[in-house]
């Protein structure tokens, strides 16, 4: 019965750190979704170049934790300049364009990545500090999950302060209810989406940096986690910072048991789940408007 | 009257150079024709989901799959399937699944649309990958029958070009006449003010339903003939990249105008031979390309030419 009961526990704490992951990538998707109405695609290229810089990074300084403060400040300054330089021109055309756009960044960004770094999956070592193994139940479980999980709950936390607590996201929930309205107030929108955008890229590349050591660094990296990022924010969702946090969770879940119970079929769950979300609640578990 | 002469003139002279071209173009020219006929077809239905229709679509794979699929199980299970009957029942199938789907995606607008399509086609792409005793997952599907038409060899490519652009030809037709019915004008005022729409009395819900099985079915036809056009399927005919595809080809040409998908599919066949045959990173180049359409011509390349006019 007890390794029944830890197969589950680690099975669980698994799928807890993938979906960790997943919301710090879907938490910046969904942020810009709330305050912009767009559904920024590029957003995934942007975890992907934060495994990527840190790659460099480590080759270069040979410290993750340099890295892991540096690449992500690198990232979101270009979501920064993704923002003010491209999809500010063409907001004014529709979320088709938008779509369109951001496919284009994640096509070019891509395969920049191919161009510079190769196609070959790079290993990026577990730092010293916690290439480690814990006891769980009397099973063996890597430090590094274990890091992943308590790093990106602080990073939750961080956020919900910032949403909650600080000017800043007075303004940030009150621009994702009604913009317009906080415009004629007399805040810098264009300004404050710009902010948002950094936070958000800012977020994708700390989840790019510390999936390096948890999953490779590779170049369809942006893509696999494309897919899972927009069934998470889409049935948690659009817009709603809560329903990332849960949607996450679900699909971190439903793909780690979906692999232990029904392993040929486990790629289906995820879809499904979206799918009938949708059909149920069109505008997704938590979300307003549809 | 002079812009009608002229056009009647320019379609003359298509149709005149559509027959010759077997014989003037080397055997790749006119294989690559071919494809950029078949695809016209599918980019086609997406476009006119978005420009008549007001709805984005980001799992039109979907439709171009199951008709590929539908069809080639077809020819591979039952016997003696003729090639018409196999396109047919692709498109069928497709339309079929454009219908369900339908049920569940006129009840959602903008990106919430765009997204439930793509969940769509996500779960009938894993599915295709990973029902392997009936679609052979990732290997795919090869070597089905290629039957006769009316006795004519489809083996020929330049018979099979012939009946591609007969078909393709018929499709595109309907599809243009669609617009010019009233149920096509309902389907032009839903896009352009549901709630009036309503209001006055048109049951959109089934107008939209109705409009996506018809591109479900006319998408399928496309998935058809582009399954014997390889005489190979795999899941890339269902995925997201095809998905992509098309939303390139239909957006390079030019989203607002009728031409703008044949132009669009020419440019994309045409690109991703020749880029490909001297870089691997070719999809770099597709991706400035749609960086630099969405950001000078929102209209796409038809959009340039009509305003230059």
């Amino acid at each position: 019965m007890g390794s029944v009961v830890s197969t589950f526990v680690i099975q669980g704490l698994h799928g807890l750190a993938y979906g960790m992951l997943l919301f710090l990538v879907a938490s910046g998707l969904t942020l810009v979704f709330g305050m912009m109405n767009v559904l920024n695609i590029a957003h995934v290229s942007f975890y992907m170049l934060g495994a990527y810089f840190s790659y460099q990074m480590l080759n270069m300084v040979g410290n993750f934790w340099v890295g892991l403060v540096v690449c992500p400040i690198l990232v979101g300054i270009l979501g920064i300049l993704l923002e003010r330089f491209l999809l500010r021109r063409v907001h004014a055309g529709g979320h088709v364009q938008e779509f369109v756009i951001g496919f284009g960044i994640l096509f070019v960004v891509n395969e920049s990545v191919k161009w510079i770094w190769g196609t070959a999956d790079l290993p990026v070592p577990i730092p010293q500090a916690l290439s480690g193994s814990v006891m769980i139940m009397g099973i063996v479980y890597p430090t590094y999950r274990l890091f992943i999980l308590f790093f990106s709950l602080a990073v939750l936390g961080f956020l919900a302060y910032i949403l909650m607590k600080t000017r800043l996201g007075i303004t940030v929930r009150a621009a994702v209810s009604d913009r317009d309205m906080v415009s004629a107030l007399g805040t810098n929108t264009p300004f404050v989406f710009m902010l948002v955008m950094g936070i958000g890229s800012w977020l994708a590349g700390l989840a790019g940096v510390i999936a390096g050591p948890f999953i490779n660094t590779y170049p369809g990296m942006a893509l696999d986690i494309l897919v899972d990022c927009f069934v998470v924010t889409v049935s948690g969702g659009l817009g709603s910072l809560l329903g990332a946090v849960v949607a996450s969770f679900i699909i971190g879940e439903l793909s780690s048991f979906g692999i232990l119970f029904i392993p040929r079929f486990a790629i289906v769950f995820p879809f499904l789940f979206m799918a009938v979300v949708l059909i149920i609640k069109p505008s997704g578990l938590f979300g307003e408007k549809a | 009257m002079k812009r009608r002469n002229l056009s009647l003139a320019v379609g003359a002279i298509l149709a005149v150079l559509a027959i010759l071209f077997p014989y003037l173009l080397p055997k790749f020219q006119l294989r690559m024709l071919n494809e950029i006929i078949i695809l016209t077809l599918f980019a086609m239905t997406w476009k006119m989901l978005l420009n008549e229709g007001g709805m984005f679509s980001f799992g039109h794979a979907a439709y171009f799959g199951l008709g590929a699929y539908g069809s080639v199980l077809g020819w591979i299970h039952i016997k003696g399937l003729s090639f018409m009957s196999g396109v047919l029942l692709g498109g069928l199938l497709a339309g079929l699944v454009g219908l369900i789907l339908g049920a569940f995606l006129v009840r959602m607008s903008g990106t919430y649309f765009a997204l439930l399509t793509f969940a769509f086609n996500q779960l009938i792409w894993a599915i295709a990958w990973k029902w392997r005793d009936v679609t052979g997952g990732d290997d795919g599907l090869g070597k089905f029958p290629k039957p006769d038409l009316l006795g004519i060899s489809m083996k020929d490519p330049a018979n099979f070009y012939y009946v591609s652009v007969i078909i393709i030809g018929i499709c595109l037709f309907i599809c243009w006449y669609f617009i010019k019915t009233p149920l096509g004008n309902v389907v032009m005022s839903i896009k352009s003010n549901e709630e009036r729409a309503k209001f006055i009395g048109f049951n959109v819900n089934a107008s939209k339903m109705i409009f996506l099985t018809i591109l479900g079915f006319f998408a399928g036809i496309s998935g058809a003939l582009f399954a014997q056009f390889q005489e190979f399927i795999s899941t890339t005919t269902i995925d997201m990249g095809m998905s992509t595809n098309v939303l390139f080809m239909a957006f390079i040409g030019g989203i607002g105008y009728f031409w703008g998908p044949v132009i669009g599919s020419g440019i994309f066949v045409y690109l991703s031979e020749y880029l490909s045959s001297f870089t691997d990173r070719w999809e770099f180049f597709f991706g400035l390309i749609f960086v630099s359409i969405v950001i000078f011509a929102p209209q796409g390349l038809m959009g340039i030419i009509r305003t230059k006019k």
